[in-house]
């Protein structure tokens, strides 16, 4: 145990600085990803939403559809598969693209469901007394929908955070990449991958508990209407 | 090679690449199930302060770590007290242990669910605290966290393509090779796409239609 330990002591000035870039890249891909599912969610619900029978049917499928692929299958799909029919993407790019489509059929049924959430007689309320469409829906529907929606997203986002270690599989240069080149250079395979588990354990653990607080915090106040 | 037996060749390849996942998933999910139960089971009705600080360590550990680490841990990194396993064992009992952490939450939950009535009920007509847990609880556990325990089994058919990273002999490992080998590469993903979805739609599709029988029965 001893010796364990000061082998992490003797390389932790040589491995810090490479695992603290190697962060900082997980969290750019992780956070482009989760923005991306955040826009394409929008858009699904939206198309979901909107009643045209078409549209719905094709956010259906794609949510399906992405709910059913694995993200790895997806992600070597979008770099390897797609420079063949002409359109190239880095790493980063692919791995960006793969994490938000994959995260923007989870985050679309959160915003379903949260809007699903609320009672019909809030819109209905807003209307009658003289809001426009968009103001009850921007004023009364959405920041109370918000409240419900806040806890899943940021477990989705952890969920995000957890796969873009998917992306060393696409050569980008994030934590379990440059983990996994460490490993090969130093031959100290079990110290680098428990070390590299902590950085992961260290940004999602936070947020875990934020969420899980959240839930609490935010379900505290709320009245439940019957439901219809 | 026309164009079908080009795809015929990428079926036949990646269908034995389909057995080994399913291998994968069938071990992780023995290991998580029982895992799940002994560890729910534990937090639930032995009040130990240790034990549940230690399990819920395990779980936040788990949950918090991506299941690649966990693998290369398991796979790379055991091998420093020379204990090498195979990249099948290995899968196996990485996922099996995420798998464990993430459905002791679940039942956990479960058996919070159920009315502590019934626990008294069944103790007051003289069952043991056995075979209450046994007969009683777990069964109405097991129903009301169904539809989770079918969720979870298909992330898990779909998180076996992580098993590739450890060279693992499934879909994804073979795809990567069929692709260096015939640079098909769109037809080659898509076939490991839609053999995903043959593997995963089954499964959940069973899943819901054993649940709605179960609804029927009550």
């Amino acid at each position: 145990m001893n010796s364990f330990m000061s082998d992490f002591y003797q390389h932790w000035p040589e491995w810090w600085p490479r695992l603290a870039e190697a962060a900082k890249m997980t969290a750019k891909l992780s956070s482009a990803g989760f923005v991306m599912a955040l826009l394409v969610g929008a858009i699904l619900v939206a198309m979901i939403r909107g009643g045209n029978p078409v549209l719905r049917f094709a956010a259906n499928f794609f949510i399906q559809f992405v709910r059913t692929v694995p993200l790895l299958a997806l992600l070597l799909a979008l770099y390897f598969a797609l420079p063949p029919l002409g359109i190239t993407l880095s790493g980063f790019w692919a791995g960006v693209l793969g994490l938000g489509l994959h995260g923007a059929a989870y985050v679309a049924e959160i915003l379903r469901g949260g809007l699903q959430s609320l009672h019909r007689g809030q819109r209905e309320a807003a209307l009658s007394v003289g809001l426009t469409p968009n103001q009850a829906f921007l004023h009364v529907v959405l920041p109370q929908a918000l409240r419900v929606m806040l806890a899943p997203l940021v477990n989705t986002y952890v969920a995000l955070l957890k796969d873009s270690s998917l992306c060393a599989l696409i050569a980008t240069d994030e934590l379990m990449l440059v983990a996994r080149a460490m490993s090969s250079e130093y031959f100290l395979p079990l110290h680098i991958f428990l070390l590299v588990g902590l950085f992961y354990f260290a940004i999602a653990f936070p947020l875990s508990m934020m969420s899980r607080l959240l839930e609490q915090r935010l379900s505290r106040g709320r009245r439940v209407i019957g439901a219809t | 090679m026309t164009q079908i037996d080009v795809f015929w060749t990428i079926l036949s390849t990646l269908m034995g690449g389909a057995i080994t996942a399913v291998q994968i998933a069938v071990g992780a999910f023995v290991i998580a199930v029982s895992g799940g139960i002994m560890l729910a089971t534990s937090i639930t009705f032995f009040h130990l302060r240790v034990l549940k600080l230690f399990i819920a360590s395990y779980i936040e550990w788990m949950r918090n770590v991506p299941a690649l680490a966990h693998l290369f841990v398991i796979y790379f990194g055991l091998a420093t007290f020379d204990i090498r396993l195979s990249p099948l064992v290995a899968a196996i009992l990485g996922l099996g242990m995420v798998g464990a952490a993430v459905l002791c939450d679940i039942f956990a939950a479960g058996f919070k669910s159920l009315h502590a009535g019934q626990r008294e009920a069944a103790l007051s007509v003289g069952m043991t605290p056995r075979q209450t847990l046994l007969h009683v609880l777990l069964p109405q556990m097991l129903r009301v966290t169904w539809p989770s325990l079918g969720n979870y089994t298909s992330q898990l058919l779909k998180d076996t393509s992580i098993a590739s990273a450890i060279a693992a002999p499934e879909i994804m490992f073979f795809a990567r090779n069929l692709v260096t080998s015939t640079f098909e590469t769109t037809l080659i993903y898509l076939t490991a796409m839609l053999l995903y979805a043959s593997i995963v739609l089954p499964v959940s599709w069973g899943f819901s239609k054993a649940e709605n029988h179960m609804e029927n029965k009550r």
